[in-house]
């Protein structure tokens, strides 16, 4: 089985989508010879023809909408859009047509498509290369959002996202795009949408988190279980819709939950996962739920580090919990 | 039917018109067409019509909320319907088009049911009036937010393209539309990949209540193809020939890989933006009767009169038999009731996620209780 990365397991899952559906296609800003700016795409052009791996003007509308017009059409369009930063000059076609054109035409018209976007901070990319706009996606009925942390899980639910009949967002931490290696098999197996992933077991307290800041809190857990606390780390992987059936399983066990994102906390998905449990399980809570978020600021250059979750922070916020 | 690729010329100064308001051809070649096809546009054209009065009384007795009145357009939408072939080609329509995917054989069942948002609505009352959409007939349901649909009618073409399926998109908007930016990225990405995609403007020249010119300081709608390295072509759109003739001569264009154009089609817009609008608030009187003076149906009847097509029984007869078949299909919509209140949580995802069962069963007791 080969080892690849984060960005390696993608360009797989795109390959491997590419030969066994001729309807799979990709386009977006420099995916075709450049290969993509992060080489998610590389090698694809010259394998499948400048048909189906297509360089686009360079304009998120066009890139969005003629995406849901070769879906409605019956194409399996990949849009790449290069930075999640710049998915809002084609916002619209996201939100008024992709994530509405099933509903609006009583199931007459649809749009399975993809929509692929860096997404992330902790590159020193400033509040234009950082940011994490997942909750907007979340928010608007239609959509399916994806954000994944490890290369095997990209390659499967890039492969399920790609299959599916409804327009799936696919957030992909670019911090993350060489950090993580791990064996990925050359086969085609597919991780479903909607399930997320039990990272670590553990009976004292409940950490949730998705995307990037997965890495912090592995490593939170790890320093807990050195002081005697099991955590349970549940890695969302879909955050639209969210699997509240393993997150409620494992705060029931445990009584206490933490929400780890980067993402600006107000009306955020950990927002979402904190109100549920906080809804459905309070007579077992043992304390409040809290959230480690990004702050409610633009992303910040200078103050990059200082932005995301850490360690500390994490662990901090277990302590509040811990000692309630 | 007709003369193959008769070749219409792109950027004139003034707008092609094969009959002029007198109703003479005054085309240098013979149009072609039989009595029955030359018939068959006055009968959509004035089914189009009798749509439109009908529509807005129904909303003056308050039996729907909306509608955009294409009174005006009849001319424009008929000739675009006769250009594509149906069932085969994709329309992608605005709100004003209701003339138009009535020409194409959307039955006034469901058009009605639209209009009226009930259980007839092939999209289950989900969208306001003036807002239809066919699978069968490949008509793209219509979206309010302007000028949206121009990027996906340029991302169907290009699947036509790529799958050889010998097909074309036909995209309809308002001048407004071409002030967006969405219509900018669509027109331009069709015409970088050449694909087999006819954009045509409506022009009524006004957007609600903003006159063209303070819409576009361009010389009209149909230069701004060159912009985009595509021909633009400027018409009258009060004359349904010319409407027809030259939006099937681009369609064919593209089907034959020629790639797209943009059809600048000349129209009044006689009622007011919608019903929902007050037209006097920005219009003369004596602009809006000077527009009601160019009645593109009163033109076309003209045009039958001199060619020995018309005559007053046989119109006469025909706005009879059209009134009924409206009435008819209008009684049919009312009877279907409104639709299932859970149908709600329908269609939002090919299946319903946890949370969508969730809310919907929180319904469901709600209306059983
Ligand atoms: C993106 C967007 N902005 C504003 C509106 C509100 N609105 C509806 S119709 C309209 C005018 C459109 O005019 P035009 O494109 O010329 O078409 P017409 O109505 O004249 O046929 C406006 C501003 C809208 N529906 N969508």
């Amino acid at each position: 089985m080969p080892i690849v990365t984060l960005v390696q397991a993608i360009n797989m899952a795109l390959d491997e989508e590419l030969r066994r559906d001729e309807r799979v296609m990709i386009l977006g800003e420099d995916v075709g010879q450049r290969g993509g700016v992060f080489l998610a795409t590389e090698g694809l052009q010259q394998k499948y023809g400048p048909d189906r791996v297509m360089d686009t003007p360079l304009s998120e509308a066009a890139i969005l909408g003629a995406a849901v017009g070769l879906a409605a059409h019956g194409m399996r369009p990949v849009a790449e859009i290069q930075f999640a930063d710049y998915v809002f000059p084609g916002i619209d076609q996201l939100f008024s047509q992709a994530a509405k054109l099933r509903y609006r035409s009583g199931g007459q018209f649809t749009a399975p498509m993809v929509v692929r976007m860096p997404s992330g901070g902790g590159v020193k990319g400033g509040h234009h290369h950082s940011q994490s706009p997942e909750a907007h996606f979340a928010h608007t009925p239609g959509l399916k959002v994806v954000v994944v942390s490890t290369p095997y899980d990209a390659k499967g639910l890039l492969k399920s996202a790609i299959r599916d009949d409804d327009p799936v967002v696919f957030m992909e931490p670019k911090r993350l795009y060489r950090a993580v290696k791990e064996e990925v098999p050359s086969d085609d197996y597919l991780i479903p949408i909607g399930k997320a992933a039990l990272r670590r077991e553990g009976r004292d307290i409940t950490l949730v988190s998705y995307g990037g800041p997965m890495v912090e809190t592995l490593k939170a857990a790890e320093e807990m279980a050195v002081a005697g606390v099991e955590a349970e780390v549940i890695d969302l992987r879909t955050v639209m819709p969210w699997d509240k059936e393993t997150v409620l399983n494992s705060v029931a066990k445990t009584g206490r939950l933490l929400v780890v994102s980067e993402a600006p906390r107000t009306a955020s998905v950990a927002s979402e996962v904190a109100a549920t449990v906080s809804e459905e399980l309070f007579d077992q809570l043992l304390a409040p739920p809290l959230r480690v978020t990004g702050f409610d600021t633009p992303y910040p250059l200078a103050q990059d580090k200082l932005y995301m979750p850490t360690v500390t922070r994490i662990l901090n916020a277990a302590k509040r919990l811990l000692d309630y | 039917m007709v003369k193959e690729r008769i070749a219409f010329p792109s950027f004139s100064q003034e707008p092609i018109r094969l009959i002029d308001p007198e109703g003479c051809w005054v085309a240098p070649f013979s149009h072609g067409l039989s009595a029955q096809e030359l018939r068959h546009f006055y009968r959509d054209m004035l089914a189009a019509r009798l749509l439109d009065e009908k529509l807005v009384v129904l909303v003056r007795t308050g039996r729907t909320s909306f509608i955009a009145p294409h009174a005006g357009h009849e001319a424009a939408q008929v000739g675009i319907a006769h250009a594509l072939r149906k069932g085969h080609d994709w329309l992608f329509p605005y709100y004003r088009d209701l003339g138009l995917v009535l020409a194409m054989g959307v039955p006034p069942v469901e058009i009605f049911g639209q209009t009226l948002g009930n259980a007839a609505d092939p999209a289950k009352g989900r969208q306001m009036p003036s807002h239809p959409g066919s699978r069968p007939l490949n008509i793209f349901t219509v979206c309010s937010a302007i000028a949206s649909h121009i990027p996906p009618a340029t991302g169907a073409a290009i699947s036509m393209k790529l799958r050889r399926t010998h097909q074309v998109a036909v995209c309809t908007f308002g001048d407004g539309a071409t002030s967006e930016g969405d219509w900018h990225a669509g027109v331009n990405f069709a015409a970088v990949q050449r694909a087999p995609v006819v954009f045509v403007c409506e022009n009524n020249r006004y957007a609600i209540s903003v006159n063209i010119s303070k819409q576009t300081a361009s010389e009209n709608i149909a230069v701004k193809a060159k912009a985009y390295g595509i021909p633009g072509y400027y018409v009258d759109g009060l004359d349904v020939l010319a409407s027809y003739f030259v939006v099937q001569y681009v369609v064919e264009r593209a089907r034959a890989g020629e790639g797209p154009s943009l059809v600048e089609l000349a129209v009044h817009r006689f009622g007011p933006h919608s019903s929902a609008d007050d037209d006097t608030r920005y219009k003369s009187r004596e602009e809006l009767s000077a527009e009601r003076q160019q009645d593109p149906i009163l033109r076309y009847q003209r045009f039958l009169e001199r060619e020995g097509l018309w005559d007053a029984q046989w119109a006469n007869e025909l706005r009879l038999e059209i009134a009924k078949e409206l009435e008819t299909a209008l009684q049919e919509a009312q009877k279907a009731g409104e639709p299932d209140p859970l149908q709600m949580f329908d269609d939002v995802y090919a299946a319903r996620p946890w949370h969508l069962e969730e809310q919907r069963r929180q319904v469901a007791e709600e209306l059983e209780a």
